[in-house]
């Protein structure tokens, strides 16, 4: 595989340490901010917890659906970007490298350590992370958990195929869902996502 | 600035880390994406909890900082730091204005997820930076040396419905 993720994270923590006069940090065509990973967490479990039990799966659903959407526009803006035309496009040889260079983008916004362990165009992506910072921050605050936690990693696993195999941007979100396989925070060793065409055609 | 961000801003492995502390990067998509659902699918306990969140988590976080750099003795130069932090993090320019433990005014003259709101869903008629509410309450909870969800914020003035910048006042719950 010909991507150098190494350098696209060097070019994001360079990037991310120039501020325009505003405060706003305009990288990879996106807004960008930093932030401590116990709000996001403290964000999607509480409102997990305010939904119920009864509402558990909808909540799960929403954060992923959010995720997912977010996903979409993200990387849609990254790779429309002058600094993806000029640091990643360059070591892409087939149209499945863009999900290395997205993987890697994600990796360098600290998300965790994120591995594909299979691609089939228009079919499938399985994605393995260690360290996901959401699994890591359930089981600090909650202990083991149920079910997978990392919605944002879920939804962005699904978005990453959409921007691939969807119909052409913006109208290919959601037609790829992915589950979480396997989750640290409920004991797993690491985190897997599995990303299949979604026949339903919505979220 | 006694806190030299080229240098505190770090990797561990795949995590960004200040200070030590674990961090993230998340676009302006994300960002608004989470506010929008919150605000759609709960009203205002969402808005609550995004106040609350960011609180519980500035709070912590720059306590924590503040312990490291103990030559930051003053208010002012507190404050002062927790401005250029925000900065720094990309959330906008803030100014703490005639501040005291008992409250204050605040003026944000711009805002990442105003920013943000703006690019993705235009102008809204509520003020939307429920976001920095939490961090101006959490902040004067570290700088005041009080607790956390002793300070109440309310937004009097936002960007996102057309005016020339965002005001908060702060006051003692």
């Amino acid at each position: 595989m010909p991507i150098d993720g190494l350098k696209i994270i060097q070019a994001v923590m360079e990037s991310s340490r120039i501020r325009e006069s505003k405060g706003i940090i305009p990288i990879f065509g996106v807004y960008v901010s930093l932030f401590f990973v116990q709000y996001y967490n403290r964000l999607s479990f509480q409102y997990e917890k305010l939904l119920g039990e009864k509402g558990a799966a909808q909540a799960a659903a929403y954060l992923t659906e959010a995720a997912q959407e977010c996903g979409y526009a993200t990387f849609h803006g990254v790779r429309n970007s002058w600094e993806w035309q000029e640091i990643v496009q360059p070591m892409i040889e087939k149209p499945e490298d863009q999900i290395l260079g997205f993987t890697a983008m994600a990796e360098a916004f600290g998300w965790g350590a994120l591995q594909i362990q299979k691609i089939v165009p228009y079919v499938e992506l399985r994605l393995r992370v260690h360290d996901s910072y959401e699994a890591t921050g359930y089981q600090q605050v909650y202990g083991r958990a149920p079910s997978g936690k990392c919605y944002m990693l879920r939804g962005v696993t699904g978005a990453f195929m959409d921007l691939l195999y969807g119909d052409d941007y913006p109208d290919g979100c959601f037609s790829f869902k992915a589950e979480e396989i396997r989750c640290r925070a409920k004991g797993d060793a690491f985190c897997e996502f599995w990303a299949r065409k979604n026949d339903a055609g919505h979220p | 600035m006694i806190l030299d961000w080229r240098k505190e801003l770090t990797r561990d492995g795949s995590r960004i880390t200040l200070s030590g502390l674990h961090m993230a990067m998340h676009c302006h998509h994300y960002n608004i994406n989470l506010q929008k659902m919150l605000e759609d699918t709960m009203g205002t306990e969402g808005i609550r909890l995004i106040v609350e969140s960011a609180e519980e988590a500035t709070f912590r976080g720059w306590y924590s900082i503040l312990e490291q750099f103990q030559q930051i003795r003053t208010i002012k130069s507190k404050l002062e730091l927790m401005a250029s932090l925000y900065q720094n993090c990309g959330m906008g320019i803030i100014h703490f204005q005639r501040m005291t433990h008992k409250g204050g005014r605040i003026i944000g003259l711009s805002s990442h997820h105003v920013t943000g709101w703006l690019a993705k869903h235009g102008r809204r008629d509520t003020p939307g930076c429920h976001f920095t509410r939490g961090w101006i309450a959490g902040v004067m909870e570290v700088v005041y040396g009080r607790a956390l969800g002793d300070y109440q914020v309310e937004e009097t003035a936002c960007k996102i419905t057309g005016h020339t910048h965002c005001e908060f006042m702060a006051k003692e719950k």
